[in-house]
């Protein structure tokens, strides 16, 4: 199969800053939150401070990956996944 | 790397550096500065009344239980100092905090001394040391606004945020090419080339260094609220209620003249970690069930958990340890993970060589961004035609940008020479110290940047150069003043450290005299088309032709304008 061409990109600036900010959040207290659940066994205090420092890296991350989607709509579509996915890993840890 | 998406991270990179590259320099300037926050405390420091009858630290234990005495709430929370310098105002004190204060705010603390007199009278007094270390760290937290409160925190994290898109857009923009330009600086004719040049090796050379400082600054202004979500999210409130409550039996008040000598406690931790430089100790709830002495230190082979070091946590009545979470070189590998973000933020490790090279990174780093903004006008320029006679007028954002960016950076150099130095003329001649701080800084400051946008940023980035240089000059010379000629009741000290600001201001003052004059000569003998050069028109001329303006115009629409 030929691969195809890629379509150029869409620049899509409110949308793809909005995906970033809001996924990116979601996405990053999802990651602190499995983080948290897997970690169970250390103490509050220094698990909780692991959880609070991963959450910035994991959201600037989503941030400014997010320009490089070839549109708004496929911005939203993955990182959606991405963040369903860790924050149903997350529920199932919880609940197991 | 597409073409395309270089391109979006360019339009990334240009955004968000334009917006924050101003905000980033003072926080940069004032960061390389705070790494010697204790060497400028000591600077500034007025040496002790000669009244002053210092109490020796073998003496210690009569000194904590006399002042405990006299006046019971201190022994909540207080200090023994172990060294004698310049900005410790005696071997012990305490600081009470305002109630309603936000926790990051030191400007609503009030600080007590305590020493004995000649018959062993305990005296209790309140001190006012040197606020222009804190005053430049504020500056430092909350990218040059005044007072380090949550609003302005969150400014400082918006700013962050915009910073660690800038250097990942950045790198992208760069990638396609950096085999081929990394170790190039082509210096020559093309001005532009060669300030891209070198605003893209620093950037690469110190990338770890932003890594580090725009994800930890980032934490450093959200952490309240993200552990606030997290609290409901993930911890269920246990966050906020703190470790559960050990219930103790109702134990008899303890008496605080039983506790261990200090020189006895230092011992002790000596002996447990040889390579451990203690400091200070500061002593919680003596008289309580849980009293506990926090020995704080040093230790330049490892890592510390904070910018004044890390400390074991003893029994003071015992002298048993009780946690090495918080020391040097004795943390577990989950604490050791967390300080060495603030170590790593604050160069708290390795010792002096490692925070020198933070002091040249951070001004390298506010280097940086003022190329970043240089560059941002440079793109923009208007060339003259090489034809015609006439000279083309600059467009009035890169003549804004050029006045705003040299007003806002010089404005601040210039604003935090004259802050430090100012303290020590105005000492003992004023109610209130600090509140001058603010105001010599934020007159120099805001001054700049009305003569940049006033005289232009061409002529007015000579004149504030010379201003900053002289400004930062008046550091030393002020010192060399005081020991001349005594009778003007300033001071002078003799340590290595205070006598290293000296020397260090020397030289920045050095380094700005030569940007001056280097400077000086760009503005008078430079290309005339350029925001600048003292020659450019701000306005069209009469003497422009209509052919001329449309050969402006022309150029400007025509594709290639990034001229490389």
């Amino acid at each position: 199969m030929a691969r195809k061409k890629h379509p150029p990109i869409q620049p899509d600036w409110w949308s793809k800053t909005l995906a970033g900010l809001v996924l990116g959040a979601a996405l990053a207290l999802g990651c602190s939150g499995l983080f948290d659940a897997l970690n169970a066994d250390m103490p509050l205090e220094t698990r909780g401070q692991l959880a609070m420092w991963m959450v910035p890296p994991v959201w600037l991350v989503a941030l400014s990956g997010v320009y490089g989607f070839a549109s708004g709509a496929r911005a939203w579509l993955c990182l959606g996944a991405a963040t369903a996915l860790v924050l149903g890993a997350w529920l199932c840890v919880r609940l197991a | 790397m597409r073409a395309d998406i270089v391109r979006i991270y360019k339009s990334v990179h240009t955004w968000t550096g334009i917006l924050s590259g101003m905000a980033l320099f003072i926080a940069f300037y004032a960061g390389a500065l705070t790494v010697f926050k204790d060497p400028l405390a000591r600077w500034a420091s007025p040496p002790q009344p000669a009244t002053y009858m210092p109490v020796p630290l073998s003496e210690a234990p009569q000194l904590i239980s006399k002042t405990l005495a006299v006046h019971p709430p201190a022994g909540r929370n207080f200090t023994i100092h172990l060294h004698d310098e310049e900005h410790v105002p005696a071997r012990m004190g305490w600081e009470v905090r305002d109630a309603g204060g936000d926790d990051h705010d030191e400007s609503s603390v009030r600080r007590y001394m305590a020493t004995l007199d000649a018959h062993g009278t305990a005296h209790v007094a309140e001190t006012q040391p040197s606020a222009v270390g804190a005053f430049i760290d504020v500056l430092h937290r909350v990218v040059g606004l005044p007072v380090d409160n949550d609003p302005n925190r969150w400014v400082m994290g918006v700013i962050a945020s915009l910073y660690a898109l800038a250097l990942v857009s950045g790198v992208i923009v760069l990638l396609p090419s950096l085999v081929k330009d990394l170790f190039a600086l082509r210096v020559g004719k093309n001005l532009k080339r060669m300030w891209l040049d070198a605003h893209n090796v620093v950037g690469i050379v110190s990338l770890p260094f932003h890594i580090i400082m725009a994800l930890s600054a980032a934490v450093f202004a959200f952490h309240d609220g993200i552990y606030f979500v997290q609290d409901k999210a993930l911890h269920d409130g246990r966050w906020s209620a703190g470790p559960p409550q050990v219930a103790t039996a109702a134990a008899a008040r303890r008496d605080p003249a039983d506790m261990l000598a200090p020189l006895e406690l230092v011992a002790r931790v000596r002996a447990f970690a040889p390579g451990f430089q203690p400091t200070s100790l500061q002593y919680g709830q003596v008289s309580g069930p849980r009293a506990v002495v926090r020995v704080w230190g040093k230790d330049a082979a490892a890592v510390s958990p904070r910018a004044r070091g890390g400390f074991a946590a003893l029994d003071p009545y015992s002298g048993h340890l009780l946690s090495t979470d918080f020391m040097p070189g004795q943390q577990n590998t989950p604490n050791l993970f967390i300080s060495s973000f603030f170590s790593l933020h604050m160069a708290a490790f390795g010792g002096t060589a490692v925070q020198w090279m933070y002091f040249l990174l951070g001004l390298a780093g506010a280097w940086l961004f003022y190329s970043g903004n240089l560059l941002w006008i440079e793109s923009r320029r208007r060339r003259a035609p090489r034809k015609s006679q006439g000279m083309p007028t600059q467009r009035l954002d890169t003549r804004l940008m050029a006045s705003a960016t040299t007003g806002v950076c010089l404005g601040c150099v210039a604003g935090i020479s004259l802050t430090i130095v100012g303290g020590k003329w105005l000492h003992g001649h004023v109610s209130d110290l600090s509140a001058w701080h603010t105001l010599l800084y934020y007159g120099a400051f805001f001054g700049s940047i009305a003569w940049a946008f006033l005289r232009g940023g061409a002529r007015a980035s000579v004149h504030l150069l010379w201003l900053a240089a002289a400004f930062t000059l008046a550091i030393p010379f002020t010192s060399l003043l005081a020991w001349g000629i005594p009778a003007l009741g300033l001071w002078t000290h003799t340590s290595a450290a205070s006598l290293g600001v000296d020397a260090t201001a020397l030289g920045g003052a050095l380094v700005l005299a030569w940007m001056a004059r280097a400077t000086a000569r760009r503005v008078h003998a430079g290309a005339p088309d350029s925001v600048w050069s003292a020659a450019a028109p701000t306005s069209p001329t009469p003497g422009e032709t209509s052919a001329d303006l449309a050969g402006t115009i022309m150029r400007e629409t025509t594709p290639n304008a990034v001229r490389r």
